[in-house]
């Protein structure tokens, strides 16, 4: 695993790179490599253990630099086609989780030729009726002097597992990963905290544009982006197939990345939709 | 304001809903946001308002320097949402006394002029007595808003730079920044104070906050609950920032908000007090200053990351806060709530003025549930035997430590009529 800095038009972004063979481009979520902590997770470990995996940190998180013209959803998108640029990725295939699978939607909608295959894993970017997208922000915020179980709640289909308490655990972790969040959580408000709420109501009717095959894993728990939004992409999008993961949460790539790692493999490889 | 070489001191105002069960605590985790507005009763609000007014109106009889009001919006804490409408109404029941609304929240507004316009039609109703607040708001406000926080930090200082304009430049104008474009600038009427109203800014230990605030020459008011040394720490930093920049400070671009209740003894002033103090840090404080409850008082992306970086590493999580406090001793230790006879709390009040430099002491008398009685005795006997001594001590204390200053304050608090 390398990270080094990468020049995206006067601004630095951190891009974390593992592993050989294919590109695949990864877009992280708010709890995700960049953000719950630097490093890679087992998902992203397997994932380069195939592929090589190029995960740029957002603007303004891990060690990239903040751009302060990012103030919505399109800044951001048009940031990820310099980016794309920068990398001299031409044709990518897009794994994206959470807000990051938002961001690559957008892309998508926008220039389909430069994307090859979209893998969103429980992503924003779409609020239907009745499914409405959590508040992060206020539930990022401890109760009782330090209890993040609300948070957990949100981001894991079990709030009380080891594994949501290793990664969000109660009071106040080390320094640097806090620090580390509080990045996240502020890009997140300057793209998704004002209405519309983490989506955009004109990406539905954008859905069509998209060329490549997307494959949608949701965790049949997620109830921070709940799964009628994945239903929605995948009645949506002109070549898509959703898997639902039982019992798994918002946080998908970390609650089950032998099942994910299962369906988003083959899939990067071939195209081809299970 | 009349002497500006001494300590100014204000009444200040929550207006809380003060008739919450016991078992309040016990039933909701916060009294902001999503505190159910089925707890509040229509026929006990019959009257509140013109009560909460009578109380500042009051202050202006008694020779406070000023009435100090603030927005906040649906919680228990403060239900006062428009602070303007209030502001409106004390400029009829008020002869002498600053009005200071701090702040409006510009953040939540369509259009910062729409501010510009009402600020003005204030200072005009008053003739010339308005102090003119802007805040950005804090996470219940963004929560409760839906506004962005990362985003409202820069739109807030645009919003106060199209409303400087809309005041000093001859109009019509225009202005084009990033989040607002206003064809015409050009607001009918004009403030009556010249260049323009006093303008104050909430601040919590941002160092942003206070450069872009010593750089315009405004008023600093600290936002915090903070004890002595953190007053001390703030208003050294601000002292040093103010001048970095070239200028000199002076104590009346501090400004700090104390809850007080006097009474003729200290037993007296606890047993007449103690009810509505601990109302105030059990309730109102629930979701804001308390461990328990959900703290919704930070929202991310308010500080920059190294604010924050400093932020956690001068504080301790789950460490107690006011509302936490149980008993007097609790309360003595906060260092914020002061509650005693005449001169225990000018003693209290004057290690901040002495110490750390607040020129501007902002009190708040009614607290909690106070009864109106009780909150008209505390202020009253507070404008007879604390305030002439504050102000007689601070005039020489400024007069010692910050003469050259005191005689700028003053050329700028020049009102044409």
């Amino acid at each position: 695993m390398t990270t080094r800095m990468v020049d995206v038009r006067g601004k630095k972004v951190e891009v974390l790179e593992s592993g050989s063979g294919e590109p695949v481009l990864y877009l992280h979520d708010m709890w995700d490599l960049h953000t719950a902590q630097g490093g890679m997770f087992p998902f992203h470990e397997q994932l380069a253990a195939k592929f090589r995996l190029l995960a740029p940190a957002h603007p303004g998180c891990g060690e990239s630099d903040s751009i302060k013209s990012i103030a919505d959803i399109d800044d951001l998108a048009f940031h990820y086609l310099d980016v794309l640029d920068a990398l001299g990725l031409q044709n990518a295939a897009i794994v994206g989780t959470g807000l990051g699978g938002w961001v690559a939607t957008e892309i998508a909608v926008r220039n389909p030729e430069r994307v090859s295959r979209l893998a969103l894993v429980g992503a924003a970017g779409l609020q239907m009726p009745g499914a409405q997208i959590a508040d992060i922000f206020m539930y990022s915020q401890h109760r009782d002097g330090g209890i993040m179980r609300d948070l957990r709640n949100l981001l894991f289909g079990d709030a009380d597992s080891a594994l949501a308490n290793s990664i969000v655990p109660d009071g106040r972790v080390n320094i640097p990963d806090e620090v580390r969040r509080y990045k996240s959580l502020t890009l997140a408000g300057r793209v998704g905290w004002e209405p519309p709420y983490l989506h955009d109501r004109k990406l539905l009717d954008r859905l069509h544009r998209i060329a490549a095959p997307a494959l949608l894993i949701w965790g049949e728990q997620d109830r921070f982006v709940p799964l009628a939004n994945g239903r929605a992409y995948a009645a949506n999008l002109p070549k898509a197939a959703l898997k639902v993961l039982p019992g798994v949460g918002h946080s998908a790539i970390l609650e089950a990345p032998e099942q994910c790692m299962a369906l988003i493999a083959p899939f990067l490889s071939t195209g081809a939709l299970p | 304001m009349s002497d500006t070489g001494q300590v100014n001191v204000f009444s200040w105002h929550f207006m809380p809903w003060p008739y919450l069960d016991e078992n309040f605590d016990r039933d909701h985790e916060s009294g902001w946001i999503t505190v159910p507005n089925s707890l509040f009763d229509r026929k006990k609000a019959v009257g509140l308002y013109q009560e909460y007014l009578d109380e500042l109106a009051a202050a202006d009889g008694l020779g406070f320097d000023g009435v100090v009001l603030n927005e906040h919006h649906q919680n228990i804490y403060g239900i006062m949402p428009a602070p303007n409408l209030l502001a409106a109404a004390l400029t009829q029941t008020t002869k002498t006394c600053k009005l200071v609304v701090l702040g409006n929240l510009l953040p939540l507004n369509f259009r910062p002029l729409r501010v510009a316009e009402e600020y003005a039609m204030l200072d005009c109703m008053s003739n010339g007595r308005l102090v003119a607040g802007f805040a950005p708001g804090g996470g219940h406000e963004s929560y409760s808003y839906s506004y962005s926080m990362p985003l409202a930090r820069e739109r807030f200082w645009e919003g106060v730079d199209l409303i400087v304009q809309a005041w000093t430049k001859p109009g019509p104008t225009s202005f084009e920044g990033k989040h607002y474009s206003m064809r015409y600038v050009n607001p009918w009427p004009q403030p009556l104070q010249t260049p323009h109203p006093p303008i104050w800014i909430p601040g919590s230990n941002s160092v942003e906050t206070m450069y872009e605030v010593a750089r315009r020459d405004f008023c600093y008011f600290l936002s915090t609950r903070g004890k002595l040394s953190g007053a001390k720490r703030s208003a050294l930093r601000f002292g040093e920032v103010v001048e970095e920049i070239g200028k000199d400070f002076h104590p009346h671009q501090m400004g700090l908000l104390f809850s007080v209740y006097v009474g003729e003894t200290d037993e007296i002033a606890r047993e007449e007090s103690g009810e509505a103090i601990f109302y105030f840090t059990r309730n109102c404080l629930k979701g804001h200053q308390r461990r328990k409850g959900r703290r919704l008082t930070m929202a991310p992306g308010g500080l920059s990351p190294s604010s924050w970086q400093l932020y956690l590493e001068n504080s301790v999580v789950g460490a107690k806060m006011l509302g936490d406090a149980e008993n007097w001793k609790d309360i003595d230790e906060m260092g914020s709530i002061f509650v005693g006879s005449p001169d225990t709390v000018f003693d209290k009040l004057w290690e901040f003025v002495d110490e750390a430099n607040i020129g501007n002491l902002l009190i708040q008398f009614h607290i909690g549930n106070l009864s109106k009685e009780k909150t008209l005795k505390s202020q009253q006997l507070f404008a007879e035997k604390v305030l002439p001594r504050l102000r007689a001590e601070s005039k020489k204390l400024f007069a010692r430590k910050f003469a050259k200053k005191t005689i700028d304050v003053e050329a700028e608090a020049v009102v044409t009529a």
